[in-house]
């Protein structure tokens, strides 16, 4: 309670939370954008001969600077094991990782001089800029979802949201035993059901297709329309819990679309790295072979 | 006979619940029905799912039509086992266990217990089903993949593929694994190389020699001395030595073919070479140089040295003498013709009369005895026969109706044939045409001709006409030196004529290319009265078009416009790659005559 009339500004600067692309005031983007600015103001000052392209002074220089800067870009994925604070922060090197890695965008690309061709020098261009699209797709989700994703939680815990199906199975279990062998059928193979399983696309479109649950609940909806006494009651308490476990279901599919948004970037991301490596040491080592 | 059920079931504990049962009967009814003798709560379970019967010492399992239970380990409709070995059965999520019973005991003990949890599957401890790692390929997995395709298909492969080839020697004419390294098309003239990079890139890591490009090119020769070379070039800044360290640290000797005749830049002619490669050289090279002949030059709008035609300046006895002279010294060219092109080109007077007689347009012009070669380089020597005799007739004599002509280059002949034509008789009568002066078409021309033959009719015979032709007024004497006769003799002789084939040695001048500008534009011909006037375009008549690389002017020319590296002769390569499109072909103009 003694906290209570500490008015915000007296709280220190490292009190508010500042993100990773906020990070010292945008100290990495300022980097990033003289790096560029220096870049493009010497491709316009020097005069390539016989035309731009990797092959002259200029292009070797940027071609070095890029390939060190993919390099280190690189190591985050080994700095990230370590989380520390201070002038070199894991905030920092993150920071610097996403404003350095979208310079590379026009350091590569004057590297490159604009001449491409079907070579392994492209391909290490074209795999180079992927990565860094799917980077940026990254940034991006990391910015924008998880909010969205705590949102579509509707306040429950993760184990609560299995739980709550868990128990509508449980509560169905027992709901549907007076019924028909087919209807019973029918209801088992909802039980079935695992929103889990679905796999990276039907995780990404969140699409109730082929959820059992659903068709389980439109057979049964027909079947209560022509049920009658007890068994008419016994549908109904089950078209009831049906009801509750698709939108339970849901919940899960639209969680799980946004982590699998916030997730699949990284499986295109480190892959690629390696990819795009190989093909950096292709590219380099293809210029010294035939020199 | 009774069966004694005993239903297992456990306590949130794990603690063992049994409950037990007595059914006295021989059958009894499984299934999910409250009203079957062993009621089990598993939607798995049909409502009616099976039944047992003992029938003395076997018991027999059937099941609904449709349905299957596990006895025994095998999944059967209906089976039979004996009492006394028991049996298992699994329905769905139950097991129900019949134990051994001695065929004479009255009743069968029977356990029934849930054995899994039916349906529910879902674990709740499942933090990690949210994330993506369970259904996707690892991502280390992936990455080591891939790191392992991409270095093996743009590595090995092409590795592979060079030291394939090592070992052959025939030409490549499919694709080759080691081209996806290739930065760019070859040019046109190299395209045949396009599948042996080998071709040129001789030695794994050791930069592109001369060796490779000599290989093929055996005719090129050099620039000039290497040693002169070598002191022409320029003083290096302190840039330029670190320039010239790095490129020496990464084995890139100067001076190599490659420097100017770079590759891989695509599939079209081969670039142009820029200015500052001869300018670094030649802006400043006698002061590198003393001993040059060559005038400094850099970029031609600027800074270009006087053209230096080669001039007949002389003779020795019948060679001429060449010398190449500044034009701004203008220097008198000795052809030993006498022409003058004013007179000739003039819209007045007899010649332009003549033309029209000939119906050649109101004057003369340069293309009516001026032809361009094949080729457009340049002009045909003009010969008198072709180009001068359409008006200069030297007909002398008329038989029948054929023209008798004195024989042009060869005045022995021509004093003979008028010795013959006089033969020591006095003159029959007078020639129609007279034999000593040009034949002018038209009545007042023959008059005038016949003027001329009562002037030698007051002393005819053959010396008095033979000394006027090659005297002034004479039909040689006009155009030609006439190198008089010892005296008490008749041999006249002729002074020989000579032209430059090629004035401008050194430098390329193409006349189809300026085919848009007339000849006057750069000749001044209408304004010169003797054949020794030099009638070439000086610097500043070209520079009124062309200038440097960089240049308002209309035409921006480079030193390879006019001038080869490798070559003095012919074309320089710049012009015929733009021509022909950069296959080669032999395209050398040789100093004709003259020479």
């Amino acid at each position: 309670m003694a906290t209570r009339g500490i008015p915000r500004t007296t709280l220190g600067e490292d009190a508010r939370h500042e993100g990773f692309l906020r990070h010292k005031g945008f100290r990495w983007l300022k980097v990033a954008i003289a790096l560029c600015l220096v870049c493009l103001l010497a491709y316009a000052l020097i005069d390539q001969q016989p035309r731009p392209s990797g092959g002259t002074a200029y292009g070797y220089t940027l071609g070095t600077i890029a390939t060190l800067l993919i390099l280190w870009l690189t190591m985050l994925g080994v700095r990230k094991r370590a989380m520390t604070r201070g002038r070199w922060s894991l905030k920092g090197w993150t920071s610097a990782h996403v404003y350095l890695g979208l310079s590379l965008i026009v350091v590569a690309t004057l590297h490159t001089g604009f001449d491409f061709g079907w070579n392994v020098h492209t391909l290490a261009y074209a795999l180079m800029l992927l990565v860094i699209l799917s980077g940026l797709w990254g940034v991006v989700a990391y910015a924008t979802l998880p909010e969205a994703l705590s949102n579509s939680r509707s306040e429950m815990t993760r184990p609560q949201m299995i739980d709550a199906v868990v128990k509508l199975d449980r509560q169905l279990q027992t709901a549907a035993q007076p019924l028909a062998d087919a209807d019973t059928a029918v209801v088992l193979r909802a039980l079935a059901d695992d929103p889990f399983r679905a796999g990276l696309f039907r995780r990404l479109s969140a699409s109730p297709r082929g959820c059992r649950t659903d068709g389980a609940l439109a057979g049964l909806r027909r079947r209560l329309a022509l049920a009658t006494g007890e068994e008419a009651e016994a549908l109904e308490s089950v078209v009831a819990l049906l009801e509750r476990k698709s939108a339970a279901l849901a919940r899960i599919r639209q969680y799980l679309r946004l982590r699998a948004l916030l997730e699949v970037w990284l499986y295109v991301h480190v892959p690629l790295t390696f990819a795009l490596i190989a093909a950096l040491a292709a590219h380099i080592l293809s210029v010294f072979f035939y020199w | 006979m009774p069966f004694v059920v005993r239903t297992v079931s456990h306590s949130a504990e794990g603690r063992e619940i049994v409950r037990s049962s007595r059914i006295e009967a021989d059958r009894l009814t499984i299934g999910r029905d409250p009203e079957c003798d062993i009621h089990l709560t598993d939607l798995a379970v049909a409502l009616r799912h099976a039944t047992v019967e003992r029938r003395g010492p076997r018991l027999a399992v059937a099941c609904e039509r449709g349905l299957t239970v596990e006895l025994n380990g095998r999944k059967v409709a209906s089976g039979e086992t004996d009492v006394a070995t028991g049996a298992d059965i699994l329905l769905a999520s139950h097991a129900l266990r019949f134990m051994p019973t001695p065929p004479a005991a009255a009743d069968v003990a029977l356990n029934v217990e849930r054995i899994t949890d039916g349906a529910v599957k879902l674990d709740k401890a499942g933090e990690r089903l949210f994330s993506l790692a369970p259904v996707m390929p690892g991502k280390r997995g992936m990455a080591w993949l891939l790191f392992l395709v991409v270095l093996a298909v743009c590595i090995g492969w092409p590795i592979k593929a060079y030291y394939d080839r090592q070992h052959r020697t025939e030409t490549f004419a499919r694709f080759q694994a080691d081209e996806i390294w290739s930065s760019g098309h070859l040019s046109r003239a190299h395209a045949a190389l396009q599948h042996d990079c080998s071709a040129c890139h001789v030695k794994p890591f050791e930069s592109v020699r001369d060796n490779a490009c000599i290989a093929c090119h055996r005719d090129v020769h050099g620039h000039a001395d290497p040693f002169r070379l070598a002191r022409a070039r320029p003083d290096l800044t302190a840039w330029g030595r670190l320039q010239l360290r790095v490129k020496q640290a990464f084995d890139l000797p100067p001076g190599r073919c490659i420097d100017c005749h770079t590759e891989h830049q695509g599939q079209q002619a081969m670039a142009p070479t820029p200015q500052h490669f001869c300018s670094d050289c030649h802006a400043d090279l006698t002061a590198k140089l003393p001993d040059t002949p060559i005038g400094n030059a850099g970029d031609f709008g600027k800074a270009h040295p006087d053209f230096r035609p080669a001039v007949i300046t002389g003779w020795a006895g019948d060679r001429p003498i060449l010398q190449r002279l500044p034009i701004g010294a203008h220097p008198r060219e000795q052809s030993g013709l006498k022409f003058p092109h004013a007179l000739h080109l003039s819209g007045v007077g007899g010649v332009a009369q003549m033309a029209r007689t000939l119906g050649m347009g109101a004057a003369l012009e340069c293309a009516d005895c001026h032809t361009l070669n094949p080729d457009g380089v340049r002009f045909r020597p003009v010969e008198m026969e072709r180009n001068c005799a359409m008006c200069h007739d030297l007909s002398f004599d008329r038989v029948g109706g054929t023209l008798r002509t004195l024989r042009h280059g060869d005045p022995a002949q021509v004093i003979a044939d008028l010795r013959a034509l006089y033969g020591g008789r006095t003159l029959p009568r007078p020639a129609i045409l007279s034999p000593f002066a040009r034949r002018l078409p038209g009545t007042a021309a023959g008059e005038r001709g016949e003027t001329r033959y009562f002037r030698f009719a007051g002393a005819p015979g053959a010396d008095a006409a033979i000394r006027a032709v090659f005297s002034p007024g004479g039909a040689c004497y006009d155009c030609h030196t006439v190198r008089a006769p010892p005296s008490g003799s008749l041999a006249y002789r002729i002074a020989p004529v000579a032209f430059p084939a090629r004035y401008i040695q050194h430098g390329w001048f193409d006349h189809r290319s300026h085919a848009s500008q007339s000849c006057a534009g750069c000749h001044a011909a209408s304004r010169s009265n003797a054949a020794a006037d030099l009638l070439l375009p000086d610097l500043r008549t070209c520079r009124t078009c062309h200038g440097g690389e960089r240049t308002r002017k209309p035409v921006a020319s480079t030193c390879a416009m006019c001038h080869d590296y490798h070559r003095d002769e012919g074309a320089p390569a710049m012009i015929i790659r733009q021509r022909i499109g950069a296959e080669r072909r032999q395209s050398v103009a040789r100093l004709e005559g003259g020479g």
